[in-house]
């Protein structure tokens, strides 16, 4: 500090009034203060050159332009720019009377910027132009690049391995996964003979439950912090995605996106709830909100995984790969849309929408990505619609819920009586697709698809008397009832991927009833029960069922028990605090349908060897048991014999203590002694005469 | 073969017992009334009157001279089996959970349960001294410091004792010093049952932890372990064949919330050294409480939490029957 800054701490009074008549500076004064330390917050708040450039931004790639046009641009821009905050400023440069196909705004704070740079950046104005939106500033930050500036190492490929090794197994077993011990163990199996190889324990791999991907290739576990993905040869890590308190995931049928879903509260400004990620790349595609009531999947995949859809409020969004962008960034407005889903096979989505005053209920099938109603059913007194497509997207049935009267009750919801049930067979593969109708009286239980040929189950009825009916979808498109089997123990059907065989389930109340039926002339195979059990689950090659009891829903017996696909047991597992099994899915297969053909066709040539490879290694196994077994007796009979010398050897010390004892040994002649039981009083009168 | 039933308790059967020749089964109940049987034809040969509680335990002397029952009013009693009268009564202060006689017959031994503050002990008399018996003063007083004993049996001769506790622990007591000669942790939950084989070298445990487990008596060493879905309460060795019968079930306070089936109520064979089930017998509808091997190894019994005892007499098949090896 300067000599005047410590004279003012000591001023005396005569100073003081000395001072009081000049003010100006003594001649030889200096003025060594410099501004800033006199004023320098307030020189900080100076207007500069740059100030506001912060609050600017660039967009590129707008449609270049002549003065005649020029206002309707401006007019667009403004409206979609302004939705982020007051433009304060303009400008769109100009060479030869065009604009230069960018434009420049500046928001009232840099905030309004920084917020509109996120939410425009790719947005697509048409199909010509999709904007590149920036900051000003930024454009200071790229052109300083310092010299000795170095491009980042391009990122090492890393070679998963082969991520189908699974398929490569010499004898074709399949995979399952197997959560035991109240979660705390995963294991994978082989499904082998017999019993199973283990190929794979670790603990704590999973934080609640795991997942295959549609095509088998990944295990996805769930963890606090996210999920990550395993595979390849040693069920490695392959991918981790970051998301904190991850509660549902959903792959894409393609296996290229992954979409996952955390209940955490969500950031208002960067959507969190629903995250959509590129699975091989890891990258975040983009990140969506999630409203309330909604059903998971809330995002629906269709058959090729091009588009996605989701449905809220009056309101059907069809969102399309990879850009994530809202397919002709509009939104289609179905007022009262109650549910929607994609077929199968086509890039149809389904909807319905219910009855409104005296406008029908309506069914649509609609095209994507053209938006054409390929068929619109209308429909009266609807109480509710579920759709159910078969697995090659060749029909559509529509259960239609009917009711004969309906009124609002006193809290003003709608109650339905004499209700009746129908199911609306939409040929799809046909012209104009025609619609046939099966009505039913009676409530339905369940219902589904045979997964591969024209069949299809309904379970239906009250719960005392539950009937399973088999119908037929004719090549004429008649449909028509095949076959009834009456008085059942079954809510659940689970057809054989391949077509054919069904399981008829009486799960959970109903006890664990299991009926393996064959539909080509419905017949029981084989009625067998798992007590209590929960699940039922086909093997993705139609040959094996399990059938098990989890610990999260049930506390005993848990375990999960190998069935043929004829109902015949093949293995039990009782597993303490067995919770999850689920088998890996495969790839559709590479054989053509004339391949296949042929093979059915000779099936009995390739049946031979596999008879004699299944003989084999039975024999085997037995070979291995009864060594085990060899060795377990000789160990036993070692040790019993070293007891048995020790009993002789004590025989004196018994004799001792029971006194009078014959010892067993020695008495082989006991006397055999006749005892005589009082078994029946008769009592015959003999006639005196 | 059809099984006999024995319906002559009017509670749950607590434990059955042969004689050593097999002709007399002996059988006690929360009812209060032993009663003894002939297991040839199951007609009731006669009763043990006189305890006011609950009985849980009975046992019959070598000779079947003499039978020993302990129950929960508090006392145990040595009755004369020929004539049904009580020779001795002892008063305790606790429920009487085990009891048993000595390889002689000499000494009998009884165990009570840790309740109302009072500490759980073993406590041994000699018949030959009647004044003990009058004058309530044992030969020997065990104090069981830890978990309570659940079940207990004599060992080897008149030498040892072999306790089974409620935390699972298999104790050996040496009755020459009063003290614990090894414990083994082989049971996570109680050992409600221990049966010896017929020449007394090794004993089988049962326990509420789902198994059951094959002991050498003079080691405590874990010879076999068989395992089921339910609570064990009773196993038993065959006296002839390579087999054990392990009886129990869902614990009788769960049962009425679950169907007979789901209790798994069933006797289950198992081979003794392969630790393979080879067969169940169904029939009763609670929980088996006791089982027991007839001496002749043709038969074996079980007593339920139904009231009822089951002898059950093995068919030709079972004795045709071989586990390959």
């Amino acid at each position: 500090m300067d000599d005047s800054d410590e004279n003012g701490d000591v001023i005396d009074e005569d100073y003081v009034e000395e001072c009081e008549e000049d003010y100006s500076d003594p001649e030889d004064f200096v003025d060594d203060i410099t501004d800033e330390e006199l004023l320098g917050d307030l020189l900080r708040k100076r207007p500069k050159e740059t100030d506001g450039v912060e609050s600017c931004i660039v967009v590129d790639n707008i449609p270049q332009v002549g003065q005649d046009r020029l206002e309707k641009l401006q007019m667009v821009l403004r409206k979609i720019f302004s939705k982020f905050g007051k433009i304060v400023n303009e400008f769109y440069p100009k060479e030869n009377g065009k604009t230069m196909g960018y434009v420049f705004f500046e928001y009232g704070n840099p905030n309004s910027a920084r917020e509109a740079v996120k939410m425009t950046k790719g947005y697509k104005l048409d199909k010509l132009h999709t904007f590149e939106v920036n900051l000003l500033t930024d454009f200071d930050k790229y052109s300083n690049i310092p010299e000795d500036w170095e491009p980042p190492e391009p990122q090492l490929y890393k070679d998963p391995g082969n991520l189908r090794h699974w398929l490569m197994d010499n004898d074709c077993h399949d995979q399952y996964s197997v959560i035991h011990d109240g979660g705390d163990r995963t294991c994978i199996f082989l499904n082998t003979p017999l019993e199973p190889r283990m190929l794979e324990e670790r603990a704590k791999w999973t934080e609640t439950y795991v997942r295959w991907s549609p095509l088998g290739t990944y295990l996805a576990t769930f963890h606090q912090r996210g999920i990550a993905l395993w595979g390849g040869e040693n069920f490695r890590q392959i991918m981790k995605f970051s998301h904190s308190g991850v509660h549902l995931i959903d792959f894409s049928p393609c296996e290229k996106y992954l979409v996952t879903f955390s209940p955490l509260p969500d950031n208002k400004d960067d959507p969190q709830a629903i995250i959509i990620w590129d699975l091989r790349t890891g990258i975040k595609k983009r990140g969506f909100h999630c409203e309330k009531d909604s059903v998971w999947p809330i995002f629906k995949w269709s058959h090729d995984g091009k588009y996605l859809a989701r449905m809220s409020p009056d309101t059907l969004s069809v969102y399309e790969t990879p850009s994530f962008a809202l397919l002709d960034k509009k939104s289609l407005k179905v007022t009262n849309l109650k549910d929607f889903s994609w077929s199968p096979s086509d890039n149809i989505i389904v909807y319905w929408v219910p009855e409104d005053n005296n406008v029908p209920a309506r069914v649509v099938l609609l095209e994507m990505p053209s938006r054409k109603e390929l068929r619109v059913k209308n429909l009266f007194s609807v109480a509710d619609i579920k759709m159910f497509w078969q697995k090659t997207g060749d029909y559509l049935s529509v259960k239609v819920d009917r009711y004969a009267k309906s009124r609002k009750d006193d809290k003003g919801e709608v109650k339905f009586a004499g209700m009746y049930y129908n199911f609306e067979i939409f040929h799809i593969r046909e012209k104009q697709i025609p619609v046939d109708v099966v009505e039913l009286k009676e409530p339905i239980i369940a219902f589904a698809w045979e997964p591969v040929g024209s069949k299809f189950a309904v379970i239906h009825g009250e719960s005392t008397r539950i009937t399973v009916s088999f119908y037929t979808v004719k090549s004429d498109n008649q449909v028509s009832l095949f076959k009834s089997l009456e008085k059942r123990q079954a809510n659940h059907l689970f057809w054989s991927p391949q077509g054919q065989f069904c399981v008829l389930a009486g799960l959970r109340g109903l006890g664990g009833v299991l009926e393996f039926v064959d539909t080509n002339d419905v017949t029981v195979m084989n009625g067998v029960q798992h007590d209590l059990a929960t699940d039922v689950e086909w093997d993705p090659t139609g040959r094996y069922v399990i059938s098990a009891v989890s610990w999260w829903t049930c506390r005993e017996d848990t375990g999960y028990w190998l069935w043929s696909f004829q109902g015949k047991l093949m293995q039990r597992h009782a597993i303490d605090r067995f919770c999850q099994v689920l088998w890996r899915p495969r790839p559709p297969t590479l054989l053509t349908k004339d391949h296949m053909k042929e093979i059915k066709k000779n099936l009995k040539k390739y049946a031979a060897g596999f008879d004699l490879k299944d003989k084999m290694t039975q024999s085997k196994a037995s070979k291995e048991l009864i060594e085990k077994r060899q060795e377990l007796m000789k160990e036993f009979n070692d040790y019993r014999k070293k007891c048995h010398d020790i009993y002789e050897s004590l025989a004196d010390q018994r004799e001792e203590l029971r006194k009078g004892q014959v010892d067993e040994q020695e008495s082989e002649d006991l006397e055999e002694e006749t005892i005589e039981f009082f078994i029946k009083e008769e009592e015959i009168i003999i006639d005196s005469e | 073969m059809k099984p006999l039933m024995l319906h002559g308790h009017e509670r749950s059967v607590t434990q059955i017992k042969y004689n050593r020749e097999g002709d007399l089964l002996f059988s006690c109940s929360k009812d209060t009334e032993p009663n003894v049987w002939w297991s040839l034809n199951g007609e009731r040969l006669g009763t043990f009157k006189g305890h006011t509680g609950a009985c849980w335990c009975i046992d019959v002397k070598w000779d079947t001279s003499s039978v020993i029952t302990g129950s929960a009013d508090n006392t145990v009693r040595v009755w004369d089996c020929k004539t049904g009268a009580c020779l001795h009564k002892v008063d305790v202060n606790t429920a009487v959970r085990s009891c048993g006689f000595s390889y002689s017959g000499n000494l009998i031994m009884y165990s009570t349960d840790k309740t109302m503050g009072k500490e759980c002990t073993i406590n041994l008399y000699d018949l030959r001294d009647a004044a003990q018996m009058k004058n309530n003063e044992p030969l020997l007083t065990m104090l069981v410091s830890g978990s309570k004993v659940t079940s207990a049996i004599w060992a080897s001769m008149d030498e040892t004792i072999v306790s089974g506790h409620e935390n699972g622990d298999v104790c050996k007591w040496d009755i020459k010093t009063g003290s614990i000669v090894k414990t083994v942790r082989e049971h996570s939950k109680n050992v409600v049952d221990l049966q010896m084989n017929e020449d007394q070298s090794m004993f089988i445990t049962a326990s509420k932890d789902n198994h059951a487990k094959l002991f050498d008596l003079a080691t405590l060493d874990l010879l076999k372990s068989y395992k089921t879905e339910r609570p064990v309460n009773s196993a038993s060795i065959s006296p002839i064949k390579p087999h054990v019968v392990l009886g129990g079930g869902q614990e009788a306070m769960d049962v009425t919330t679950t169907s007979t089936r789901h209790g798994k109520f069933d006797a289950r064979l198992y081979h003794m050294v392969f630790e393979e089930e080879f067969a169940r017998v169904k029939g009763h509808f609670g929980p088996i409480n006791s089982l027991a091997f007839n001496p002749d190894g043709k038969s074996y019994s079980s007593g339920g939490e139904d009231g009822y005892i089951r002898v059950n007499t093995f068919d030709p098949h079972y004795f045709e029957f071989e586990f390959e090896f």
